[in-house]
């Protein structure tokens, strides 16, 4: 009995102290950083860190919390990509960009029309990849895949691997900043994780994807809806992917067909490394938001630490592996 | 024929937590001798024949098979002393050729270690003719009924040269002829001296094909008789046994009331599966389900819960319709079901007990925000009531002991308020204690008026607990006993078919 409960309360501190370990590497990076280079401390650079971030946080944190209902998005590097070339496409078509190829100047309602649909080819791509997992009952890291593939192809088609400009008509979203300092972009990362915390800690909503994560057939048996909150949870990635390509291409001012690919690989990785269990079941909001941190970090400190950038990959790659191989070896003790 | 043991055990002792699965176990198997092994669910028939195939370690005894002694064998060399195993459960691959499964692991190849296809199924055609199964060998097992595919799991056995046969309920799945086929088999190879071990249920076959039988019960051995000099109901009085002493018992009948609801259970089937299941139970009454492990019990009870699918059948409760389509339905009828296997469909075991225990009301209510501080209060007030040990309801279920698991998933159902309660197999795998306190949990439940329907495959319970017992066997509701008809002897002679006069 007495071991039970030493047992079990190491379980219990099990997701704060892979916060607090989070932080404390956080921390170490910063410090190494800035004794290389002191600019990395610099108020303006810390700044620059969480706007470059706010696009993977929001990809992330929707993976996140379809990762704790046990399944996979892969495809959501090639969803940003699509999304930001129709994104671009409306713009300029119905804009009439560049300037001047329209007599009567540019045609600004094009913007309100292109988030919209931007977002609404979200929910919908959100849509067929929760339909298809849910239906085809294979494993749903297969099947994004093939999406993915599908996703970029599109992407291409619609393309035809030309590159889209906007101009600066459509930069406010990304590069804009309030009073001149707080990045807007900064805001809808905040927002996503605050309202995902909401969502993992107090709706019934999030209490079912941890139950789904946990163990799907006793949520089923318990009355929970599992194909229904699945479903919900695709979309949900779908729509973030879409708020995530409107910043992406507002910030980058034009679209190619491969703007989002590199994000599928630091979304998981921010959010593996944020330790949500890759079976489902486990993580939280806050966890992934540090996760996301760590990941944009090391980014960033090996540019000012002047470190060939190329090394950034093969950096996130041990920390993926390290992260993963830590977790395993923490539940084995169980 | 002068005898000669082929395989005995010494001692055989194997306990799992709680349970002592075999307890003190000698057994002898004679040269050309078919040996049935029989006796109640759990008295340890599986745990004996899984020693003897390898696949698991006594605590202590010994094996000895042509006078070499064994404390323990492993799978692979229990083959190598020709022992073969065809389990209950069809062990075959799907898509493979029947040959390529009967040869899976000993497939005759050529120099430089490659495969000869045609060798194969020649090889395989030969062993099924000789064996006068009629099927050709180039078959995909997919493509066969499950008649055949025991067959071809038999016909494996003997690709191996096998000395010593045991035999898990192969009839289950055999049709008549089938069983003629594999009838004339053993009796074919006995007589060229191999040796049978044959467990079934099926007490009338015994007498057919065996030359002795031995009883288990409650992990020992009670005796071993040539099947000459003993009857089957000499066989069912020792499968039976004395009975173990009751931790429980309750006055039956005491709380049901016809005038409280009668909830009324009419004409459940599905082809194969469950024939025409009608039974009524009343609102305060414990209406236990009795059977063999396979006879249909868990299927009926998810069709009435609205997990699986059904060619017929409707639920009335209080002469209203409450038939459920699905669990989530089932629980806003007021149905709750506490399912057989609590890891695999009743715990999240990796979040805490509080989260657990309000699961079901959460999916039963239709606000979308969780009130932390209304659910914590009353999910720890529910915890005290039915005595959950544990320092904090913030513990995570996977740090609860079998009991305590188990009435967190009870409380999850109580919780939700459930009026009709299904509870498949409660007490398994939990501690005496825990037992008990969860039959006066049901009796609370039964006093309050619910209508409790209990599957359980430990007689005794059913006994202690139940105000009914319905017998099912093979898919059919047999009979239901009544008061003092309700005794051990009553509910294995329906659960396995034999009568009074046998």
């Amino acid at each position: 009995m007495i071991k039970t409960n030493l047992n079990s309360r190491k379980i219990i501190g099990r997701n704060l102290n892979q916060s607090i370990i989070l932080v404390l590497l956080i921390i170490v990076i910063s410090l190494f950083a800035t004794l290389i280079n002191p600019r990395f401390i610099r108020v303006t650079n810390l700044i620059n860190i969480f706007q470059q971030i706010s696009v993977l946080g929001i990809i992330a944190s929707g993976i996140g919390m379809l990762l704790i209902s046990g399944e996979f998005d892969i495809s959501v590097g090639s969803q940003v990509s699509l999304i930001g070339m129709i994104l671009a496409m409306i713009i300029q078509k119905v804009g009439g960009l560049p300037e001047g190829s329209n007599p009567n100047g540019f045609n600004s309602s094009s913007i309100p029309l292109a988030i919209v649909v931007s977002c609404l080819v979200g929910i919908v791509l959100g849509f067929i990849n929760g339909t298809t997992v849910i239906k085809s009952r294979a494993a749903s890291f297969i099947i994004t895949l093939g999406f993915s593939s599908i996703y970029k192809g599109l992407a291409l088609l619609l393309s035809g691997g030309a590159s889209f400009m906007l101009f600066g008509k459509f930069e406010t979203v990304g590069r804009g900043r309030i009073m001149n300092y707080i990045p807007i972009a900064i805001l809808f990362f905040i927002g996503v994780v605050v309202i995902s915390h909401i969502i993992l800690s107090y709706s019934k909503y999030g209490r079912y994807l941890y139950a789904i994560g946990g163990n799907k057939k006793a949520a089923y048996v318990s009355g929970i809806n599992t194909d229904r909150m699945t479903l919900t949870a695709y979309v949900m990635v779908g729509l973030l992917n879409a708020v995530a390509a409107l910043i992406l291409i507002s910030r980058v001012g034009s679209a190619l067909a491969t703007t989002g690919d590199a994000y599928t690989l630091d979304a998981l990785a921010a959010v593996v490394v944020g330790g949500v269990a890759i079976t489902g079941g486990e993580g939280s909001a806050l966890s992934i938001f540090l996760g996301v941190v760590l990941i944009g970090l090391i980014g960033n400190a090996l540019v000012i630490m002047n470190v060939n950038p190329y090394l950034r990959d093969v950096v996130i790659g041990l920390i993926i592996i390290t992260a993963v191989t830590i977790s395993r070896i923490t539940s084995r003790r169980r | 024929m002068e005898s000669l043991t082929v395989l005995q055990a010494i001692g055989f002792n194997k306990t799992y937590p709680g349970v002592k699965a075999l307890d003190g176990v000698d057994f002898d198997l004679q040269y050309g001798e078919v040996q049935a092994l029989v006796g109640q669910n759990g008295a340890g028939k599986s745990t004996f024949v899984e020693i003897i195939a390898g696949s698991i370690r006594p605590d202590s005894g010994q094996i000895k098979i042509d006078n070499n002694v064994y404390p323990y064998l492993d799978p692979s060399k229990s083959i190598e002393l020709g022992i073969q195993t065809v389990h209950q459960e069809n062990q075959l691959v799907e898509e493979l050729s029947i040959a390529d499964n009967i040869y899976l692991f000993n497939l005759p190849s050529n120099k430089i270690g490659l495969v000869k296809e045609s060798n194969c199924t020649q090889a395989a055609n030969e062993l099924l003719h000789e064996l006068g199964i009629d099927i050709p060998a180039g078959k995909k097992i997919k493509q066969l009924t499950f008649a055949e595919k025991k067959l071809i799991s038999i016909a494996k056995a003997f690709s191996r040269k096998a000395r010593i046969l045991i035999l898990d309920e192969p009839t289950a799945s055999l049709d008549e002829k089938g069983k003629k086929i594999l009838f004339d088999i053993i009796r074919r190879y006995t007589q060229k001296g191999l040796s049978v071990i044959y467990i079934s249920h099926n007490i009338h076959e015994i007498f057919e094909i065996s030359d002795r039988v031995t009883v288990f019960k409650d992990g020992k051995k009670v005796s071993t008789q040539p099947i000459k000099e003993i009857s089957l109901n000499d066989i069912v009085r020792q499968m039976i046994g004395r009975s173990t002493t009751n931790l429980y018992s309750r006055e039956k009948g005491k709380f049901q009331s016809a005038e409280a609801g009668i909830l009324e259970v009419i004409d459940y089937h599905r082809e194969g599966v469950i024939e025409h299941v009608s039974f009524q139970v009343k609102a305060g009454e414990i209406f236990g389900i009795g059977g063999l492990v396979g006879a249909g019990r868990t299927e009926l009870i998810r069709m009435i819960f609205g997990l699986d699918q059904k060619d017929s059948g409707k639920l009335i409760y209080r002469g209203k319709e409450i038939t459920p389509t699905n669990p989530n339905d089932a629980i806003k009828k007021g149905i709750g079901y506490l399912t057989e296997d609590r890891k695999d469909s009743g715990l999240i075991m990796m979040r805490p007990i509080f989260e657990n225990i309000s699961l079901v009301k959460l999916a039963k209510e239709a606000n979308r925000m969780l009130n932390l501080a209304i659910e914590r209060n009353e999910t720890q007030f529910i915890s005290e009531q039915l005595n959950i040990k544990t320092p904090s309801i913030s513990q995570l279920v996977l740090n609860l002991s079998g009991g305590n698991q188990q009435k967190v998933v009870l409380a999850k159902w109580l919780f939700a308020g459930a009026e009709i309660l299904l509870f498949d197999e409660p007490t398994v795998g939990i501690d005496v204690g825990a037992k008990s306190e969860i039959y006066k949990l049901i009796d609370n439940l039964a006093a309050q008026g619910k209508i409790i329907i209990l599957i359980s495959s430990d007689n005794p319970e059913l006994i202690a607990v139940c105000d009914r017992v319905g017998i099912m066997r093979n898919g059919q509701l047999i009979t239901v006993l009544e008061g003092n008809d309700i005794t051990e002897e009553n509910i294995l002679r329906y659960s396995m078919g034999v009568n009074e006069k046998d």
